[in-house]
């Protein structure tokens, strides 16, 4: 007998991938600047714009992941919906919630990290 | 059923039902909790009034050293291991946890270690550098003792313990969940195991690689952390938080975790917004890997990187807050008692919220500047660990203690105990917060009269005797014998989770039978299901060959895949420990030839402990479950659970290395050239080369198991791949040595070494494995079939090749790119 493994259509992938580009985005931001302020510490106006094309990349990434989550789900919002049935499709439907929610908090989140290179001018 | 007796008399030691470990790990915890708790007396006590010598500056420091390191790594991480041991297989419908003696392995390890640790401060010579032990006072032999190899090799030996407890409780939540629970009906608590278990493989072994070069530092004088020849203090710094700030939550959550269990018995209502408590454990586990740097705003690192880590600070709180109040809207819906667990639960949030809204604001970078290193940090690390640890574990213990000990807790006492325990708790710290803005540093001494501090110092002092007496009350009530009482009800809460369809007097197979499971809580939406379980009426209520087994299933939908054997009692277990203790505690007083001694009897007791174990050929192809349910009895592969375990260990170990090879990376940053001028990196050829042998090796492996039909090809690739693996690393030594490389000479030279030390050590333990492959082949363990051992590892080996290809493009490669020699 066959299993579905966790990588194929329905699993979870989709829920870890949302906080891996938030992690990628973050590191890429850190060395990014840790980086350009070890060797140039001048302007930080080239490294701030890496950052920003890096956080919209991120985001269409996020937005995206989001799209499959939604379908998954069924929706954006559907409230009262629990997931909590003993069927394929309650599983499905319950990890694209998780999965929603985490684009969310991981969009947020990556937008949170973008905030300081639009502030700084200088390391 | 007999086959899970424990042996009775001293022979008990040996047992590993998860029942009986679990119960030693958390006495133990407790026990390293009652002895910090001491010396957080014995500070108290200091500080109580200006210019106090109670204690000696020198104990002073060893005190509150040994406080934060045993109430961190003794006590915080290793009850949540000691909690999940004893629950885990029960809430999940399991005999046991898939590797009990790795469990066993693990308490003993970490008990070892404990004492060890602990030990030290009665002889006059613990750490006493602070429990973050920061170079360059620790990497100065002269400046600290024996108390930080004490320390560094002690911790590290109880991380072991850490690890295995991870590796096993993610296995245990993927692949032994009953029949018919799908991951959309895990139960909350499994949800915080398996981020929790994974968070640990992340955050640890960076910890590990950083014990690995203060280490090397201070025994034989490699250069990691001194300034003067190429180092860097801050890279300990670097490495320690990146282990420390996410320990917090490896702490944190596990506790939220048994109030997210408790809540719906005690409120009788289900969790209020089940996936946003799953999305909020995920979204904080990732997080706060993003916040290490919050540790160090002080330390001159530029302005924009403190701005990623401050706002990462900030948006850990968001998913924090959700699961709060995921957790109070459950306390509104529901019709809660207040019972004693509900008491404590209801303190842990309160306390916790203070402590996470001071968070937020030592997360802001400015007022971080005022407050770092103050008692105001002091006050807000004990309100989030006290509220998000402690509260939660002692609620956790009054209503886990029935399950535990078939006895209950007494009504009275508890309240007694938890309005001490809150009142002396806030008593003692929240003047803290004021000793702090005042300007007192943690960790001094003692004061003067005129700072002005005394009289916050005094309140402190009194609340922590507060705090201590209803901790002493509780502890009373949990250890004062019961013998008169009657037997507590199996269900007594009218809890929804598995592990109270229970068996009074408690037994030792964990469940009676294995249940097919259709919602989330099951023993009130299947009713009659516990009754069911009972009378034995499901799966393998009993085994034929009176063998130790239970029901492994698949990932996602927990489908029934096949049944494992699990190994029984055994001594092996404890000598490996008591071996792997003895090769660090020999090292810590540089006795060298004793510990490789040590090291070869850990060896041995491990290959006896794999070759007895419950791996080898079945007795039957399959296994008659009961109601028609036929499994298979072994399985190989990514369906078995030790290809699993072997993979997480692996997913831990790159980790480790992503440490060094961050220690690389982070060098290079700092300075102009890297390798520094007038140094050559080892050749690129024949770095290659080494690389390529030990690819061979790799290829050899994966031919033997391609060949396992032709037994004879298999037998000649296992028994030939150790020879381009040993020449490999020999090669890759031979490159490092050619150049000229000087481990005590520069940071460039010890970083090199380091890499190739942990490639040649990976490489030994490798072809181990492969002539432990080869004689299984022999003695004919394995055939065509049945190639568990040899697949696990070639997976060692994938992961084995993938270090050696990345030490290749480091070592070999990226000084060419990145401009090596000027």
């Amino acid at each position: 007998m066959r299993y579905p493994r966790i990588i194929d259509d329905g699993s979870v992938w989709i829920v870890i991938v949302p906080p891996l580009i938030w992690a990628l985005h973050f590191l890429a931001a850190y060395w990014i600047a840790a980086v350009w302020c070890a060797r140039e510490a001048g302007s930080l106006t080239p490294a701030a714009w890496s950052i920003i094309v890096l956080t919209i990349l991120a985001l269409v990434a996020i937005s995206l992941i989001g799209r499959v989550a939604a379908v998954r789900y069924g929706g954006f919002t559907r409230p009262g919906r629990e997931s909590a049935g003993d069927t394929q499709a309650d599983r499905r439907q319950f990890l694209g919630h998780v999965a929603l929610l985490l684009c969310v908090l991981n969009a947020a989140a990556v937008m949170m990290t973008a905030i300081p290179s639009v502030m700084f001018g200088r390391c | 059923m007999a086959a899970w007796q424990p042996p009775a008399g001293w022979r008990r030691i040996s047992a590993v039902n998860n029942s009986l470990i679990g119960k030693w790990y958390l006495l133990t915890a407790f026990a390293f909790f009652g002895f910090a708790g001491v010396l957080a007396l014995l500070i108290r006590t200091q500080l109580a009034v200006p210019d106090n010598d109670f204690l000696s500056m020198r104990f002073y420091n060893q005190v509150f050293t040994l406080h934060g390191t045993a109430m961190m790594f003794l006590f915080a991480i290793p009850i949540f291991e000691a909690v999940a041991i004893l629950i885990l297989p029960e809430m999940l419908g399991a005999r046991d946890l898939p590797f009990p003696r790795l469990s066993a392995f693990g308490f003993w390890c970490f008990a070892i270690g404990g004492v060890f640790v602990c030990g030290s401060i009665l002889f006059d010579a613990a750490p006493d550098g602070g429990w973050f032990m920061y170079p360059p006072l620790s990497s100065d032999p002269g400046q600290t003792g024996i108390g930080t190899d004490i320390w560094l090799l002690g911790l590290s030996f109880i991380e072991v313990a850490s690890i295995a407890a991870a590796i096993e409780l993610i296995v245990g939540v993927l692949k032994c969940r009953p029949p018919g629970m799908r991951i959309n009906l895990m139960p909350l608590y499994c949800w915080y195991v398996l981020v929790v278990a994974g968070m640990i493989l992340f955050a640890f072994p960076p910890l590990i690689a950083g014990d690995l070069l203060l280490e090397m530092e201070r025994a034989f004088g490699w250069a990691f952390f001194d300034a003067d020849r190429g180092g860097d203090p801050l890279l300990w710094q670097h490495l320690f938080w990146i282990f420390g700030h996410p320990e917090v939550y490896i702490i944190f959550l596990p506790s939220i975790a048994l109030i997210a269990t408790m809540l719906p018995a005690l409120s009788r209502a289900p969790v209020v917004g089940h996936s946003w408590v799953v999305l909020s454990a995920i979204g904080v586990a990732f997080l706060s890997f993003g916040l290490w740097v919050h540790h160090m705003f002080t330390t001159g690192l530029p302005d924009i990187s403190l701005g990623f880590f401050s706002a990462a600070s900030e948006a850990v709180a968001i998913p924090t807050g959700i699961q709060i109040f995921c957790l109070l809207a459950t306390l509104l819906v529901g019709r809660a008692k207040l019972s004693v667990p509900l008491l404590f639960a209801g303190g842990a949030l309160a306390v916790f919220v203070f402590g996470g809204l001071t968070g937020v604001m030592v997360a802001v970078v400015p007022f971080d500047y005022q407050a770092h290193d103050s008692y105001f940090v002091v006050a807000h690390l004990h309100y989030t660990l006290i509220g998000g640890m402690l509260f939660p574990v002692f609620a956790a213990v009054c209503y886990w203690y029935p399950f535990v000990t078939d006895r209950v807790l007494s009504e009275r006492l508890g309240r007694w105990s938890f309005w001490l325990i809150f009142a002396g708790f806030n008593i003692t710290f929240l003047p803290m917060h004021w000793t702090g803005i005042l300007g007192m540093p943690r960790r001094v001494w003692t004061y003067a009269e005129e700072m002005g501090w005394h009289g916050l110092n005094l309140t402190s002092t009194i609340g922590s005797y507060i705090l201590a007496a209803g901790i002493a009350v509780l502890a009373f009530d949990v250890l004062r014998p019961k013998g008169r009482q009657s037997p507590a009800p199996a269900d007594p809460w009218g809890a929804p989770t598995l592990e109270w369809a229970r068996e009074v007097p408690r037994r030792p197979w964990g469940i009676r039978s294995v249940p097919v499971i259709s919602s989330r809580y099951p023993l009130w939406q299947q009713p009659g299901l516990a009754n069911e379980v009972l009378r034995g009426e499901w799966f393998l209520s009993d085994s034929p060959d009176a063998d130790r087994e239970m029901i492994v299933t698949d990932i996602l939908d927990a489908r029934p895949m096949f049944v494992q054997r699990v190994p029984g009692p055994g001594f092996v277990t404890i000598l490996a420990a008591a071996s792997l203790g003895a090769v660090f505690i020999l090292a810590t007083f540089h006795l060298w030839l004793a510990a490789v001694l040590a090291g070869a009897v850990f060896l041995v007791a491990t290959l006896r402990w794999l070759w007895t174990g419950a791996g080898g050929l079945p007795s039957a192809p399959t296994r008659d479950c009961g109601r028609g349910l036929v499994l298979p009895l072994y399985a190989s592969g990514n369906g078995s659970v030790g290809w699993w375990a072997m993979f997480i260990t692996m997913i831990g170990d790159s980790t480790a290395f992503a440490g060094l090879v961050f220690a690389y990376v982070f060098f290079w940053t700092l300075h102009g050239s890297f390798p520094p001028p007038g140094t050559a990196p080892p050749a690129a050829v024949t770095l290659w080369l080494g690389t390529a042998l030990l690819a061979g090796s790799w290829g050899m492996l994966v031919a033997a198991s391609a060949a396992m039909s032709r037994r004879v090809v298999a037998l000649c690739c296992c028994a030939l791949a150790p020879l381009p693996a040993g020449a490999g690393v020999a090669v890759l030594a031979g490159a490092a040595w050619s150049a000229g490389l000087d481990p005590t000479r520069h940071a460039y030279d010890a970083t090199v070494w380091v890499l190739t030390l942990w490639i040649g050590a990976h490489v030994a333990g490798g072809i181990v494995m492969q002539l432990y492959s080869w004689a299984r082949l022999l003695a004919r363990h394995m055939d065509a079939d049945h190639d568990a051992e040899l697949r696990n590892t070639v997976l060692y080996w994938n992961f084995l090749i993938v270090q050696a290809a990345a030490t290749f493009a480091l070592i070999g490669l990226f000084p060419l790119v990145s401009g090596g020699v000027p």
